[in-house]
């Protein structure tokens, strides 16, 4: 399943996430609409509070939407059930976290071909596949390490590693430069640079501006509500 | 997922906490453990007691006289005296029986040189050796000319010769039964089992009569048949003379017993089969002690691991991977402490057989039945904290910390 050609890859139609706490009901997210090129590098900037992790998590599949529509790489996944989801994440999608999310005690390469065995892939498929993208990333001399080994940076770079490794249609960074100092952050905004000149589409979540100027297009998020950046 | 990812993931996280690991599986381990001792213990010890009855013969009918009355009050078991040597002689004509036996049974100090004991004194027939399934080991045995003639000749179990210092130089010597002298003539084969059927004086039933007792009644009479299938066949023929000889209806109640090989054997195998049931289920308990143990571990695995599962939802696993993951790792402990468990009951086995003396028995069917049952420990102990893992909502368990 993809998208047919100029098709969006992400397409939200008025889609709205409430919480239901029993007493009141919470919404995270009211008809937002968006739509996301193949090919497109977007951040999503908001203050804490914002709606922002409600955002990513219906983006990448991790939660559904209320009401509204969402169609990711042609598949429309807002009625999926929970296999479905998963499948669509594995196939679909690479996150790539804020505080990294490595398996412990696990060596970068075993933790980039995880993906690949929950597609099914012989194991030495899929340790050739992640040894190639850690090779990508400058990580060839760390692939037997632990991320205790790791510096956040590399971590972080094994994190990428691990959302490419699979050939998916979105990449997902929420936060990806939130843990890291102000040197790693820019080596890695460079490498979401770099990706996007492949032609890899991005999707960045983020509470700072700054970091949002590396995208080439930001929409603002606030109350749960989207708002299209006009940039000058 | 593939059964060799799940192996792999389950033993890798299982290699990292190898203390945790090895206590949770010894839960499992002392369960198998016991429960393979405890069966291999009861089986020996019945094995023990069937192999001491074979030895006396498994084609062997007991005849023993009924219980006699005093007014009112049943006496025990073989206090009458309605056998005689005369019901013996009779018997020995019947069809299907090979040997017969009566038994005069007394109690007398033998004395031979300087030792003495107090020793068991049968008398009986030439009969008695096949029909106990006796062999001599130096000399002979009583023989027709010894009976017709009230010779004092005797014949001694193996530990009645130990006790009283004799040996094969010894044949042809002069002992004491009762202060009566007596030649011995010959010394049996051990027989082994408890050491009762090796310490007896055996004397020709004339002489017993004539010395010790003043009836002409027997204690018992021993019977072999000709083969153990007939034994049946051949109880109802005695039963029938016996009868006869003795004036009782098919109404009446009998005057004696008659007691087969086959019965006791049954008692001993439906007693060990109580036994068996009683010491395995004893040693179930551990095993589900073990099995808990189990679960409270992966419990807290889960609630750990939150995060970790958190991360796999992400990046593609579907809840019946979570599932396998934790189902995979409960097993390996499981069967891991099984086999262990089984190496470990098969040793303590081994110890027990060899120091009890039944030897080593062992039963494969229960090294079955142990793995099986560390299975059926680890999927019904594993399957609710790996459920409560694939349940897990990845948006909140991502957020745990």
């Amino acid at each position: 399943m993809s998208a047919a050609p100029g098709e969006p890859i992400i397409r939200l139609e008025e889609v709205s996430r409430i919480y239901d706490t029993g007493k009141v009901q919470v919404p995270a997210l009211v008809d937002v609409n968006l739509d996301v090129a193949k090919g497109e590098f977007l951040a999503i900037v908001g203050p804490s509070g914002s709606g922002k992790s409600t955002m990513m998590n219906i983006l990448g599949c991790l939660d559904r939407p209320t009401a509204g529509l969402y169609v990711l790489d042609g598949q429309p996944v807002d009625e999926l059930d929970d296999d479905g989801l998963a499948f669509v994440r594995s196939r679909s999608i690479g996150f790539v976290f804020q505080s990294y999310n490595l398996l412990p005690r696990t060596s970068a390469l075993e933790n980039v071909a995880t993906p690949l065995m929950y597609q099914g892939v012989s194991k030495k498929e899929r340790l050739r596949r992640a040894q190639a993208a850690l090779e990508r990333l400058g990580l060839g001399d760390r692939i037997h390490h632990e991320p205790s080994e790791l510096s956040g940076g590399q971590q972080q770079r094994v994190g990428i590693a691990r959302a490419l490794v699979t050939e998916p249609a979105l990449i997902l960074a929420d936060e990806p430069t939130g843990n890291l100092d102000s040197h790693s952050g820019t080596e890695v905004l460079n490498l979401f640079t770099d990706l996007h000149a492949l032609g890899r589409t991005i999707v960045l979540i983020t509470h700072d501006v700054d970091v949002a100027t590396a995208a080439d297009r930001a929409v603002h998020i606030r109350d749960g509500q989207l708002r299209e950046e006009v940039r000058a | 997922m593939k059964l060799t990812d799940l192996l792999g993931l389950a033993l890798s996280r299982l290699g990292t906490g190898k203390m945790r690991t090895a206590l949770t599986m010894l839960g499992i381990i002392i369960g198998v453990a016991s429960v393979v001792a405890l069966v291999s213990v009861a089986q020996g010890a019945t094995k023990g007691i069937s192999d001491q009855l074979q030895s006396l013969g498994t084609n062997l009918l007991t005849v023993s006289p009924g219980a006699t009355r005093s007014g009112v009050t049943r006496l025990s078991f073989g206090s009458g005296t309605t056998l005689t040597l005369a019901d013996a002689t009779a018997l020995s004509s019947l069809d299907g029986i090979q040997a017969v036996a009566p038994e005069i049974t007394t109690s007398k100090l033998v004395v031979a040189g300087s030792q003495n004991e107090t020793a068991s004194i049968i008398g009986t027939t030439p009969g008695y050796l096949s029909v106990f399934a006796y062999k001599t080991w130096v000399g002979t045995f009583l023989n027709q000319a010894s009976v017709d003639n009230n010779l004092r000749v005797a014949v001694i179990g193996s530990t009645t010769a130990d006790n009283l210092s004799l040996t094969d130089t010894s044949i042809g010597s002069t002992i004491y039964i009762g202060g009566l002298p007596f030649q011995l003539i010959g010394i049996l084969q051990p027989k082994g089992g408890t050491g009762t059927e090796d310490d007896r004086v055996l004397i020709p039933v004339s002489t017993a009569r004539e010395f010790y007792t003043t009836t002409t009644s027997v204690s018992a009479i021993g019977v072999s048949a000709t083969s153990q299938d007939t034994i049946d066949s051949v109880s109802a023929e005695i039963t029938y003379a016996l009868e006869q000889r003795h004036g009782i209806t098919s109404t009446g109640s009998d005057d004696f017993t008659i007691a087969t090989q086959a019965q006791l054997l049954g008692t001993v195998s439906s007693v060990s089969d109580v036994l068996t049931l009683l010491l395995a289920g004893i040693a179930s308990i551990s095993l589900l002690v073990g099995g808990i143990g189990i679960m409270n571990i992966m419990l807290v695995s889960v609630r750990e691991r939150t995060r970790e599962i958190g991360i796999r939802k992400a990046i593609g696993a579907r809840g019946r991977d979570i599932l396998s993951q934790f189902l995979v790792e409960a097993l390996v402990l499981s069967l891991a402490g099984g086999i262990i468990g089984i190496g470990v009951g098969v040793l303590a086995s081994f110890g027990i057989g060899t120091y009890a003396g039944w030897g080593f028995v062992f039963n494969p069917l229960t090294v079955v039945v142990a793995v099986g049952f560390s299975l059926i420990v680890g999927v019904v102990f594993g399957v609710w904290p790996a459920s409560q893992a694939a349940r897990l909502d990845p948006v909140v368990a991502l957020r745990y910390e």
